[in-house]
């Protein structure tokens, strides 16, 4: 039963018929892990906690720097020099003071992905870095949570839905190691991309509607288009199938 | 009816600013060659070596991706090639 200020809080979301009230008590009782509080992890962060999410638990070792503010909306000037983890948590609870927000301010890696997302449902990629971005892939296949992947660059942006052992992974199309470069972006595209994952996190935990699975969704900015593109499950993907572990 | 080769963003520096270039081919490979020889400034954009793609390009077949050995899948009159690249930032 929600009380009579959840109620009124999610009223305009609960008279969505595919939530309702025992859809707002399921997001109320979720647990995201959240990796990266930056472009993309600003918006996903907000929209979560608007909508109620139980627990959100955000994983970021960075400090906030003025070269952030330009797309990582969470943050304001005041915040320069402090922890992203504790300016988002901070902001976040006056957004929403019942959404529980728990922190952790350490560089995920190979060695401590697992530990740092245990106890979530789902995994949310919020990262600047594919090295980073394959670590969570193989965690997330490994412990069989949903993840949900955005990119950005530019105006150009792209999101995927990986259900492990069912779809189609961010590995399932690799070639080889890229060279990781300082990436040009405005804050627009990461808002339009994290929102969209917010989306798919929302959806995945409600079970509702059709998700972005085996399809990866090109965003265009500058055109404001939407390309989509199927993907397939690949047997030999040495994160999701029978492949030899690649670099 | 051609087969029409559509270029990212990032790429149509090389190709004078088309979006879409027609070109002619019986494999996807055959229709990268093609596109090179109407703009060579692609072969880096696209081309580590000869017949080994960079890591970041991917390529879609009418709307599906050609992984793996995409230069090898067979194209038709009117098939769609889409070149794209991954992104990495956040």
């Amino acid at each position: 039963m929600l009380t009579s200020r959840e109620q009124e809080r999610y009223d305009r979301q609960i008279m969505i018929g595919e939530i309702g009230q025992e859809g707002q008590k399921k997001l109320m009782k979720s647990r995201v892990a959240l990796a990266g509080a930056g472009g993309l992890g600003s918006p996903i962060a907000l929209y979560l906690t608007a909508a109620g999410i139980g627990t959100i638990r955000i994983i970021d070792h960075d400090e906030v720097a003025l070269s952030n503010l330009n797309r990582q909306i969470l943050y304001w000037e005041e915040d320069i020099g402090k922890k992203k983890v504790d300016s988002a948590k901070r902001k976040l609870n006056h957004l929403n003071s019942t959404v529980k927000i728990e922190t952790i301010g350490e560089t995920i890696t190979e060695d401590n992905v697992s530990q740092l997302v245990e106890g979530c449902e789902v995994l949310v990629d919020a990262m600047d870095n594919l090295s980073t971005r394959y670590i969570l892939n193989r965690c997330a296949i490994e412990k069989e949570l949903p993840f949900f992947h955005g990119a950005v660059n530019g105006f150009e942006g792209r999101a995927m839905t990986i259900l492990p052992g069912k779809t189609a992974c961010l590995r399932c199309m690799y070639r080889g190691p890229v060279p990781q470069e300082k990436f040009p972006v405005i804050g627009v595209t990461p808002g339009i991309i994290g929102i969209i994952q917010a989306t798919e996190v929302i959806k995945y935990l409600l079970g509702i509607g059709k998700l972005l699975t085996n399809r990866l969704l090109l965003y265009d900015g500058l055109k404001i288009t939407f390309n989509e593109f199927t993907v397939s499950r690949n047997p030999n993907c040495d994160h999701c199938g029978s492949g030899v572990r690649k670099e | 009816m051609p087969i029409k080769i559509h270029i990212h963003t990032t790429h149509r520096q090389h190709t004078h600013g088309q979006e879409v270039v027609s070109v002619e081919g019986s494999t996807v490979g055959e229709c990268l060659n093609h596109l090179i020889k109407q703009y060579p400034g692609m072969e880096k954009a696209l081309f580590a070596k000869k017949d080994r793609l960079l890591n970041h390009i991917e390529i879609y077949l009418n709307h599906a991706s050609a992984y793996p050995n995409e230069l090898a899948k067979p194209v038709k009159d009117g098939d769609e090639i889409h070149l794209v690249t991954m992104l990495a930032g956040g």
